[in-house]
C-alpha cells in the first residue's frame, strides 16, 4: 500500500483534499481508507525526505551539524560543491568559474543574476568577502575557523569577481572550506542588521528554495524560490520530517508519509532483494570510520603487550558481519577509500589471532586472563558490535563489561575538561567520525594536543604530528599519501586503535526519485532529481 | 506448655489448610498459583532447563524463525531465543521481588503513619511523596543512571524510589477512611496503644488492596525494566532481561516478529499469575468478605 | 474548606522549589554538555568554555538556582542552547500535543474502564467477570511501546488505514484525530485493564461495608445503591491513583511520542536529558512539575469532597 503520488496519472483527489472539502464522519474516512487503491499519497511535486533530528538554527557556519548544512545547502549557495564519481570532485554552483592562479591565490567570478529574498538584493563579491571574512574574524569567535585558518584576506576586483589570498598554500579548502558550511554565502547587508549571528530567521535566502516555514520538531518546509535563475528546482516545496527512530521512519516510508530516508543495514537486509512497491533499496559509501579505541595512560593499558593482544583477539570479520549483515569489508585504517592516503591493508590481519592474544597476555603477567571496561553508545548496532567484540576477547581470557551510554555522557567520555582526572578511567570504546573528503579532516583528532579534547586513546607521537602538519601544506598528492599511510601505521603499531569499518549507508527511495548523497552521508536534498 | 504449643501448631496448621483449601475452589486463583510456581521454578532451575548458553554467539545462524533446533528461533547475534528467556525469568523475579517487597514495606510503613498519625506527619509525608513521584521518572531514571551507571542494582532504586509514593498514597488513603470506623474508635477508647492498634486492626484492612497492586505491580516493575532497556539505559548486556530481549525485538522487527513476541508473552503469563494469585488470596483474606459467597 | 485549600497550594509551591532545585542539582553533577553531544569532534573546547560562562554555570551552585528562580518568577526559563530560542516558546509549543495525547487516553481508559469494573464487581464470578478479568490484566502487561510498534505495523503499514507519523495538519480536525488514534491506544490500554481492575476490588469493598448493607436492608434500589453511595467511595483510590498516574503518563508518553514521531513534552525532555541541552530540561521540569501538583491536588480535593467522613477530620 505504498504511495505513487509523484506519477503523472495519480489521482488530484486525494485523501486529504476530501477531508478538507467535506465534513465527513470518522466512520465514513474508515471506509473509505479501506477501499483498495487509496492511499495517504503524496501531494504532487512535494519531496518528503527524513532527517534523524530536527535543527537548531538556521546558521551552518557558526557551529551547527548535518542537518542545518542539509537546509543551508538549499537556501543558500557555496561558490562549488562536491559530487561523487569515482571519487569526490567538485563542480561549480554560485560560481561561473574558479581558477586557481597559483598556490596563494583562487580567483572567483559569480554567476550574474543571483538575488536574495526580501529585497537584499543581487549577490556580489562584496557578500563572498563578507561572508568568508566573518569565519576568521576574531570578534566572532566562529569554532570552525579552522577550516579557514590559511585565509589571507578576500579582494573584491569587481562587482562579480574577486580573489582568495592564501597565506600559504592549503589543499584542503577546496574540499572543506569551499564547499562546507563554512564556505556558504550569506547577504552582507542582511547579515549587518543582526550584527553578523542570526539563529532562526535566515533573513535573506538565495538557493533554489527558501524557507517556507519551520514547525520546530514536526516540519522544515522549503518552497521554491521563485528569485533563483540558476539550474531549475525540481520541486514546489521540499518537507523534512526529524523522525528520531529508525523503525518508525520505515514504517513512514511504507505507508507513504515520506520518499526517502536512510535505514539501518539490519533493516536493509530485512527487505532481502524486495523493495517495497514502487521503490528500491539504496547503499551508498559514507565517509564514516569506526574503530576500538584502547586507552594506553589507563593504569590497565600502559603496557603495549596487552594493547597488542587486544588488537590481536578481535576478529573484524565478524564483528563487520554481526552490525553490517555482511554488506561491508573491514577498514584498514582511518582513511576511507577514495580518499588520498587510503591504505590498502591493516598490518593486524583482520581474522584475529587468538592463541597469541592470550599468550602475549601471559607475557604480560596475566595469565589469568584480565577484566576492562568498554564503553559505547546505546544505539542497537554499535550495542550488537560491541558484545561480538566482548564474545572474542572473552576467549582470550579478557573479560568484558560493557558500559552502554547516553549521548550526553557518551560524548565527554576521554574529556579532560568535562570530567578532570576521570577522563583517564576510560579504558575501551567504540567510536566512529565522519569527515570531509580530506584525509586532513580525519587525521586532526588523532595529534598530541588533542590528547584529553578528541584523542581519548591519549597517544602522543611526535613523528605524527610533524608528518600531520606536513601533509596539511603539500600540494604533491602522491606525496600526500605516503604521509597519511605512514600516519596510520604509527596509530596502528601503537596498540592503541583497531580499525573496524568504513560505515555505508543503506536507503529507501520511491522509484520516481533519483537522490544524490553528500559526503558526509547526508542527502543532498538540493540535488535530487525526477525520474 | 507442651499442650499450649501443641494447640499453637494446630491452629496454625488449619489455618494454612484452609488458605489452601479456599484458593483450590477459586478456579482463577488455582491458575495464578500455578502460572506463579511454574515461573518461579524456571527461575531457580534455569541452568539445568536452557538448551543452549544464552550468550553463545553464532552469527552465522542469526535471526532464524523457530526450528526444531532452536525452539523459537535465534536473535541478531546468533543467541537461542529460548535460552535466553529462560534465563531472563531470573532478572526479571530478582528485579521485582527486591524492588516490590522494598517499595512495598516503605510504603506501608510511610502510609500508615501518614493516615494514622498527626497531622503535621500527614503533611510531611505527602510532601515527600509528591516530590519524588513529580520527577518525571525518565528523567529521574536518566540522571541516576548516569550517576551511579547502568546496572541491574541502579534499576532496582529506580523503581523502588518512585514506586514507594504510590503505595504510600494508597495505603493513606484507605487508612485515612478506615481511621473513623467504629471498631476503632472503640479500641481506642478502651485505651488501645497505636502500635497495636495499627498491627491488629489497620493492617489486615489495608493488606488487601495493597496485595493487589503489588501484584499487579510486577509487570509493570519489568516494564520499567523493559522501558529502560529501550531507552538504552537497562541492564548490562548480554544480560538476557526480557526488557532487553524486548528492545532486540524491537530493533529487528522488520526480520523478525519471534523475538518481540518472545519478550511479551512471558511478561504476560507472569502478570496473570500474579495478579490472579494475588486477588484469590485478598479475597481470602478480606474477613467481611468471607460471610459473603 | 478554603484554609485546606491554601495549606495545600502552599504545598504543592514547596514541592516545586524542592523537586526543581534537587533536579537541577542532580542534571548538572551529570557528566556532559550540550555541544559534545551536537557536534561530536567539532565541538571545540573554547565553544564549550564560552557556553559555560553563557548560561553562568561557572558560579557556584546556590547562585545559579537563585537566579534561575528568579528569573522563572518574572517569567523567563532561559534560552535554547544553540536556537536561543526562549524555553517558555519551546515549552508551550510542545505541551498541547501531549496534553490531548494523555486526555485523550485517559480519557477513553476510564470510558471503558470504569464500566468494566463496576459491572465485574456487581456480577462478581459470572462469566463475564473472569473474561473481564482475564482481559484488563493481559492489557496491563504489554508495555505500551509494544502496542505502539504493533499497531503501527498493523494499521499503519499493511492495511494503511492510519497515518504513520506526527500530529495532523493544523486547523484540520479529522486529520489530527487519526493521527491520535494509534497514540492514544498505546497510552490508554494498559490503563483500561488497570483502572477495571481498581474499580472492582474497591467497590468489592465498598459493597461489604456496613452502610451499604444498611442501605440495601433498608430496600433501596440495587442501582440507587450502587451508583449514588457505592459507586462514590470507590471512587476514591481510583482517583488517588490519577493523580499520580499523571506522572506515569508523562512517562508512557516518551515511548510513544518517540515511536510516532509526534511532538511533545515527553520526547522533548527526553531528547534535551540527553543533549544536556539545560535550560529546556529545567523549563520541562519545571511546568511539569507545577502540572503534577496541580492534578494530585485536584485530585486530593475531589477525595475530600467525596468522603464526607475525612472532610471532618479537617
Amino acid at each position: 500500500m505504498s504511495d505513487q503520488g509523484k506519477s503523472k496519472n495519480s489521482p488530484v483527489f486525494t485523501r486529504r483534499k476530501f477531508l478538507k472539502t467535506s465534513s465527513a464522519s470518522a466512520a465514513a474516512l474508515m471506509a473509505f481508507c479501506a477501499l483498495p487503491g487509496v492511499s495517504w499519497s503524496v501531494e504532487n511535486n512535494i519531496l518528503k525526505v527524513r532527517t534523524p533530528f530536527d535543527i537548531a538554527t538556521f546558521d551552518p557556519a557558526f557551529g551547527s551539524g548535518p542537518i542545518e548544512l542539509m537546509v543551508g545547502s538549499c537556501i543558500f549557495n557555496n561558490l562549488i560543491t562536491l559530487e561523487k564519481e569515482k571519487s569526490w570532485v567538485w563542480k561549480l554552483e554560485a560560481a561561473e568559474s574558479m581558477k586557481q592562479l597559483d598556490p596563494k591565490r583562487i580567483e572567483f567570478r559569480l554567476m550574474r543574476g543571483i538575488m536574495f529574498t526580501n529585497g537584499y538584493g543581487e549577490m556580489t563579491a562584496e557578500d563572498v568577502k563578507y561572508s568568508f571574512h566573518r569565519i576568521i574574524d576574531p570578534k566572532m569567535k566562529n569554532p570552525y575557523a579552522g577550516d579557514w585558518a590559511m585565509l589571507d584576506h578576500v579582494e573584491v576586483k569587481s562587482k562579480y569577481v574577486g580573489i582568495i589570498h592564501l597565506k600559504q598554500a592549503f589543499a584542503p579548502l577546496w574540499n572543506i572550506g569551499l564547499p562546507g558550511p563554512t564556505g556558504l554565502i550569506y547577504s552582507k547587508k542582511a547579515m549587518e542588521t543582526v550584527d553578523g549571528k542570526m539563529t532562526v530567521d535566515p533573513l535573506a535566502c538565495s538557493g533554489p528554495y527558501e524557507l517556507k516555514e519551520w514547525k520546530p520538531k514536526q516540519v522544515i518546509a522549503l518552497k521554491k524560490n521563485k528569485l533563483w535563475k540558476g539550474d531549475k528546482a525540481q520541486f514546489d516545496e521540499i518537507q523534512l520530517f526529524p523522525i528520531a527512530s529508525d523503525s518508525t521512519a520505515q514504517a513512514a516510508f511504507e505507508s507513504g508519509d515520506i520518499d526517502f530516508t536512510v535505514i539501518s543495514a539490519s533493516a536493509y537486509q530485512s527487505y532481502g532483494n524486495k523493495a517495497p512497491k514502487n521503490a528500491r533499496l539504496l547503499q551508498y559509501d559514507s565517509l564514516f570510520y569506526s574503530w576500538l579505541g584502547i586507552n594506553m595512560e589507563n593504569p590497565m593499558l600502559t603496557d603495549i603487550r596487552v594493547r597488542k593482544a587486544i588488537q590481536m583477539a578481535v576478529d573484524v570479520n565478524a564483528v563487520v558481519e554481526a552490525a553490517y549483515f555482511g554488506l561491508t569489508k573491514p577498514a584498514t585504517g582511518a582513511i576511507p577509500p577514495g580518499l588520498i592516503g587510503h591504505r590498502g591493508k591493516s598490518i593486524i590481519p583482520p581474522e584475529g589471532d587468538i592463541a597469541g592474544a592470550k599468550a602475549l597476555l601471559a607475557e604480560a603477567g596475566y595469565p589469568n586472563g584480565i577484566e576492562l571496561h568498554l564503553a559505547c553508545l546505546n544505539n542497537p548496532g554499535v550495542v550488537a558490535q560491541a558484545q561480538v567484540i566482548q564474545a572474542f576477547l572473552g576467549m582470550a581470557g579478557i573479560r568484558i563489561l560493557i558500559d552502554q551510554l547516553d549521548p550526553g555522557t557518551f560524548w565527554v567520555l576521554g574529556s579532560d575538561a568535562s570530567l578532570g582526572e576521570k577522563a583517564n578511567d576510560v579504558q575501551l570504546y567504540l567510536q566512529r567520525f565522519s569527515t570531509f573528503p580530506d584525509p586532513s579532516f580525519a587525521m586532526q583528532w588523532f595529534t598530541s594536543d588533542q590528547v584529553g579534547v578528541w584523542n581519548w586513546e591519549r597517544h602522543r607521537s611526535a613523528e605524527f604530528d610533524k608528518l600531520n602538519k606536513q601533509a596539511s601544506e603539500e600540494t604533491d598528492p602522491a606525496k600526500r599519501d605516503k604521509m597519511y599511510k605512514r600516519m596510520q601505521d604509527i596509530m596502528e603499531l601503537s596498540g592503541c586503535y583497531q580499525f573496524l569499518a568504513y560505515e555505508p549507508i543503506f536507503a529507501l527511495c520511491r522509484n520516481t526519485l533519483d537522490p544524490q548523497m553528500r559526503p558526509d552521508g547526508y542527502p543532498a536534498v538540493r540535488y535530487f532529481q525526477k525520474t | 506448655m507442651a499442650t499450649n504449643g501443641f494447640k499453637n501448631y494446630s491452629i496454625k496448621f488449619s489455618w494454612l489448610s484452609q488458605t489452601w483449601a479456599r484458593l483450590k475452589n477459586d478456579k482463577m486463583g488455582l491458575l495464578g498459583f500455578v502460572l506463579v510456581i511454574t515461573v518461579v521454578l524456571v527461575a531457580i532451575f534455569a541452568h539445568f532447563l536452557a538448551p543452549y548458553d544464552p550468550n553463545m554467539i553464532n552469527i552465522s545462524h542469526r535471526l532464524q524463525a523457530p526450528s526444531l533446533v532452536h525452539l523459537l528461533g535465534t536473535d541478531h547475534l546468533g543467541r537461542d531465543t529460548l535460552s535466553r528467556v529462560i534465563v531472563g525469568s531470573r532478572i526479571a523475579l530478582k528485579v521485582a521481588m527486591i524492588s516490590i517487597s522494598l517499595a512495598m514495606s516503605g510504603g506501608l510503613i510511610l502510609g500508615l503513619l501518614a493516615g494514622y498519625g498527626p497531622a503535621w506527619l500527614d503533611r510531611i509525608m505527602i510532601l515527600i511523596f509528591d516530590t519524588v513521584r513529580s520527577f518525571p521518572t525518565v528523567m529521574f531514571a536518566l540522571a541516576l543512571v548516569t550517576m551511579l551507571g547502568p546496572s541491574l542494582n541502579t534499576i532496582i532504586i529506580v523503581v523502588v524510589i518512585t514506586s514507594i509514593p504510590m503505595y504510600g498514597r494508597i495505603v493513606r488513603a484507605q487508612t485515612l477512611s478506615l481511621k473513623n470506623k467504629e471498631f476503632i474508635w472503640a479500641e481506642r477508647s478502651t485505651g488501645a496503644g497505636m502500635v497495636r492498634i495499627l498491627a491488629v486492626h489497620m493492617l489486615p484492612n489495608v493488606i488487601g488492596p495493597l496485595l493487589i497492586i503489588a501484584s499487579m505491580d510486577v509487570p509493570v516493575v519489568v516494564t520499567i525494566e523493559a522501558g529502560l532497556s529501550f531507552l538504552g539505559v537497562g541492564v548490562r548486556p548480554p544480560a538476557p532481561s526480557w526488557g532487553s530481549i524486548l528492545n532486540d525485538g524491537y530493533a529487528y522487527i522488520r526480520n523478525t516478529t519471534w523475538i518481540a513476541i518472545a519478550g511479551g508473552v512471558p511478561l504476560i503469563l507472569t502478570t496473570v499469575g500474579f495478579t490472579f494469585l494475588g486477588e484469590s488470596l485478598r479475597d481470602i483474606f478480606d474477613p467481611k468478605l468471607q460471610k459473603d459467597i | 474548606m478554603v484554609s485546606y485549600l491554601i495549606k495545600r497550594i502552599g504545598l504543592g509551591a514547596v514541592i516545586v522549589v524542592i523537586a526543581v532545585s534537587m533536579l537541577y542539582g542532580m542534571i548538572h553533577m551529570v557528566p556532559g554538555d550540550p555541544l559534545s553531544v551536537m557536534l561530536g569532534p567539532r565541538a571545540t573546547p573554547e565553544m564549550k568554555q564560552e557556553l559555560n560562562i553563557r548560561l553562568g554555570l561557572d558560579k557556584p551552585f546556590v547562585v545559579q538556582l537563585f537566579r534561575y528562580f528568579t528569573s522563572a518568577m518574572k517569567g523567563d526559563l532561559g534560552s535554547d542552547v544553540i536556537s536561543r530560542r526562549a524555553v517558555t516558546t519551546i515549552v508551550f509549543e510542545q505541551l498541547p500535543y501531549t496534553f490531548t495525547l494523555i486526555l485523550t487516553g485517559i480519557g477513553w481508559a476510564v470510558l471503558l474502564g470504569v464500566p468494566l469494573g463496576c459491572y465485574s464487581a456487581i456480577n462478581r464470578n459470572s462469566v463475564f467477570d473472569k473474561i473481564a478479568g482475564i482481559f484488563s490484566v493481559g492489557t496491563i502487561a504489554i508495555p505500551s511501546f509494544v502496542v505502539a510498534v504493533y499497531s503501527l505495523l498493523i494499521f499503519s503499514v499493511t492495511l494503511g488505514w492510519l497515518p504513520a507519523i506526527g500530529a495532523g495538519d493544523d486547523g484540520d480536525f479529522i486529520s489530527q484525530f487519526t493521527h491520535i488514534l494509534m497514540p492514544a491506544l498505546a497510552i490508554g490500554l494498559g490503563w483500561v485493564g488497570y483502572l477495571a481492575r481498581l474499580v472492582r476490588a474497591s467497590m468489592l469493598e465498598v459493597l461489604g461495608e456496613n452502610h451499604i448493607r444498611t442501605m440495601r436492608a433498608f430496600g433501596l434500589s440495587d442501582r440507587l445503591v450502587i451508583f449514588k453511595y457505592a459507586l462514590r467511595l470507590a471512587i476514591l483510590p481510583t482517583i488517588a491513583l490519577l493523580g499520580v498516574g499523571i506522572g506515569f503518563l508523562l512517562s508512557a508518553s516518551v515511548f510513544t511520542e518517540i515511536v510516532f514521531a509526534r511532538p511533545g513534552i515527553g520526547k522533548l525532555i527526553f531528547e534535551s536529558v540527553i543533549q544536556r541541552n539545560y535550560p529546556v530540561v529545567m523549563g520541562c521540569v519545571l511546568i511539569t512539575t507545577v502540572i503534577f501538583v496541580i492534578s494530585t491536588t485536584l485530585s486530593d480535593i475531589l477525595t475530600v469532597i467525596l468522603d464526607p467522613r475525612i472532610r471532618e477530620n479537617l
